[in-house]
């Protein structure tokens, strides 16, 4: 173990929606079963692929803001729910003020806008009730976040595409420490729509089949929604703790990996060495894992360069498909609970494995000690992000 | 000052700007105040050719922003921490692609749909400028600026560096706003750096911070009025003429975010 360079930040709440559930409950036993939430989609395509749709029951925004409802907008409403009992304490603690929201969004309203343009071409015009300001821009569900918490601090929404919601906890853990913020509902979250979904076809990056990360037969990746919240503060007690974050850029290519995952391995590097430990310590990591040939190649080759072969890694995509900008948050609620539950799900339709893939892959739910995990999630422009999470 | 309150606020220096609209292809452009009527694109300069060709016209003229800014602030295109801020991104593209799949029933472009990601400037950056290190893409409305003016506090505390903020937002396709909130291309940069005493800067900026009363901002053209990143080109204007005062970073329609303005004569 080598210094810190900053003090582990408390995660006092966090909270998952995605196609295994709208619950932890329900998501931890969809886990713990390795039962896949991709299906096909329900609004049919010119082309096959299977999507992770949520199908967990999404509340209305009602009164002032029933302007601001979207899709996204619904599913952040959700998600503020589990938070109620953390949150009313942080704003005992913290003036609102204080409190920030700095959360990540990939596809923002483009599921809003998709349905307004379809409208637009069928009718002439927009629908009435589309709002381009209330519901399209990145910007827009924040007010939705801030009004349902409670909270006045700064807000922004960080939007990178595959790492937008895992940037937030590092965004945080940041301005805590300059004594900005005392406290930040970080995280994010991103919905379906056909254009994303055409767009990933058209680069030929979609599996016709739910995707298969790390498998020797692996075609590519299945596009999810969802999202996680966490709220983040000053000093606590923390469920868990973001001990390191490491943020890389590839600087290669704007859609491809580096073929070695060169900023992959100097994104996991970063977060260790801001969390002063030594690769050893890893006890698992949940990997970016796409399912497709070149990323995950690369970030096999990363992982392997700095942890070695035997640390027990894992993709969740199989269950949930790549939830884009969500997919960070997302996966760090399922690194910490891989911390509070002792167990982590499979990596699921992984075997047979990749013989070029030289990690040890879980295939089936594995019980363990897991007191240092590493959540990874690489993006378009070569974005790289690694955060590492310790038990308290 | 008096008030300890805003003694704790944060602070940065300011040693670069980067300009660009059409008319005004940079910062000693805009300060001159003369539009040139044949500056309507943006170079995308340090771009290579292919990436160049890749971005639209709101990346070219981040770049080249933020290339001015860097130049001007001396700091390594290579190394610095960037932050992007922009409240739409490449919306023009995202209706290019949703007008070629539902309109035009053509199948989407895969290079139009890899561009349609709000961090493609950000991204362009770091490869145009080989920068393997930070880089993050933001949006927040109208509070835009003061957003990345938060980023850049807490990158700056946490590497004792300097950080370069660009901010740019391009034209919305005409159905989507009312001609009212219409707004033209602009990008603006800032270089910044840690007030450490041992960086030498053309202003201090201390926040942002909420309340007082900012100074009168300038008159600017019609398509920039309304601009989201209006505030970050008041903020920009007040460093290059050395003048004094409480900015508003939001022209009065975000959460009323300011920012106070102190020229510095070794700058």
């Amino acid at each position: 173990m080598t210094t810190p360079t900053t003090r582990p930040l408390p995660i006092t709440g966090y909270a998952c929606l995605n196609a295994l559930g709208g619950t932890r409950e329900e998501i931890l036993s969809a886990l713990r079963e390795g039962r896949t939430g991709l299906r096909p989609p329900d609004e049919p395509l010119a082309f096959e692929t299977a999507v992770g749709a949520v199908g967990a029951p999404l509340p209305e925004l009602e009164g002032a803001l029933a302007p601001w409802s979207t899709r996204l907008a619904r599913m952040a409403a959700a998600l503020i729910v589990p938070l109620d009992a953390p949150l009313r304490r942080a704003r005992e603690r913290w003036r609102a003020e204080r409190i920030g929201v700095i959360l990540g969004t990939s596809t923002a309203g483009a599921e809003t806008t998709e349905r307004a343009f379809k409208d637009a071409v069928a009718h002439g015009t927009l629908p009435t009730d589309y709002d381009f300001r209330r519901q399209h821009t990145f910007g827009a569900v924040l007010h939705v976040v801030e009004a349902l918490a409670g909270v006045r601090g700064p807000a922004w929404m960080i939007s990178t595409a595959c790492t937008s919601s895992a940037k937030p906890f590092a965004s945080a853990r940041r301005l805590i420490d300059a004594g900005v913020l005392d406290a930040a509902i970080v995280g994010g979250f991103d919905t379906l729509c056909a254009m994303t979904l055409t767009g990933f076809h058209a680069l030929g990056a979609l599996d016709a089949r739910p995707c298969r990360p790390f498998a020797s037969d692996r075609r590519g990746i299945s596009i999810g929604e969802g999202g996680a919240l966490a709220l983040v503060e000053r000093d606590g007690e923390g469920r868990v703790l973001v001990e390191g974050v490491g943020e890389t850029s590839d600087a290669y290519h704007i859609s491809a990996p580096h073929p070695e995952g060169a900023g992959a391995l100097a994104a996991m590097e970063a977060a260790l060495r801001e969390a002063g430990r030594a690769p050893a310590e890893v006890d698992h990591v949940n990997a970016h894992g796409t399912g497709t040939t070149l990323n995950d190649r690369a970030e096999a080759g990363a992982i392997a360069t700095l942890l070695g072969r035997e640390v027990p890694v894992v993709s969740t995509k199989g269950f949930t498909g790549h939830t884009l900008g969500a997919a960070g948050a997302i996966e760090v609620a399922f690194s910490a609970y891989a911390i509070e539950e002792g167990w982590i799900p499979p990596s699921l339709h992984a075997d047979p494995l990749d013989p070029e893939i030289p990690l040890n892959v879980r295939t089936e739910t594995t019980a363990g000690r897991f007191r240092r995990v590493l959540s990874n999630s690489f993006a378009f422009g070569g974005n790289n992000v690694s955060v590492l999470l310790r038990a308290p | 000052m008096t008030d300890p309150a805003h003694d704790r606020l944060p602070r940065l220096l300011v040693t670069g700007v980067g300009v660009w609209t059409p008319g005004f292809p940079s910062a000693p452009a805009w300060i001159a105040g003369e539009a040139d009527p044949e500056v309507v694109r943006a170079s995308g300069r340090i771009l290579d050719r292919m990436n160049r060709r890749r971005a639209s016209a709101l990346g070219r003229a981040l770049v080249d922003a933020a290339a001015e800014a860097m130049e001007a602030g001396g700091v390594d295109p290579a190394t610095v921490p960037t932050v992007v801020g922009s409240a739409l991104g490449e919306v023009e593209t995202m209706i290019g692609l949703l007008d070629q799949m539902w309109r035009r029933h053509e199948p989407a472009s895969p290079a139009a749909f890899t561009m349609s990601v709000h961090n493609a400037a950000s991204g362009l950056l770091s490869i145009s400028t080989k920068n393997r290190g930070f880089t993050t893409s933001i949006a927040a409305d109208d509070d835009t600026p003061a957003a990345a003016l938060f980023e850049a506090i807490g990158l700056a505390h946490a590497s004792g560096g300097p950080v370069v903020v660009t901010c740019g937002d391009g034209e919305v396709p005409g159905a989507f706003v009312a001609e009212a909130e219409r707004f033209g291309l602009l990008a603006v940069a800032l270089a910044l750096a840690p007030d450490d005493g041992r960086t030498n800067g053309c202003a201090r900026i201390v926040g942002p911070s909420r309340g007082g009363t900012p100074h009168v901002p300038t008159d600017l053209p019609r398509a920039l009025a309304t601009h989201p990143q209006v505030g970050l080109l008041d903020l920009a204007d007040a460093v290059l003429r050395g003048r004094e005062g409480r900015v508003r970073l939001d022209r009065g329609r975000g959460a009323g975010w300011c920012v106070d303005v102190v020229p510095l004569e070794d700058g």
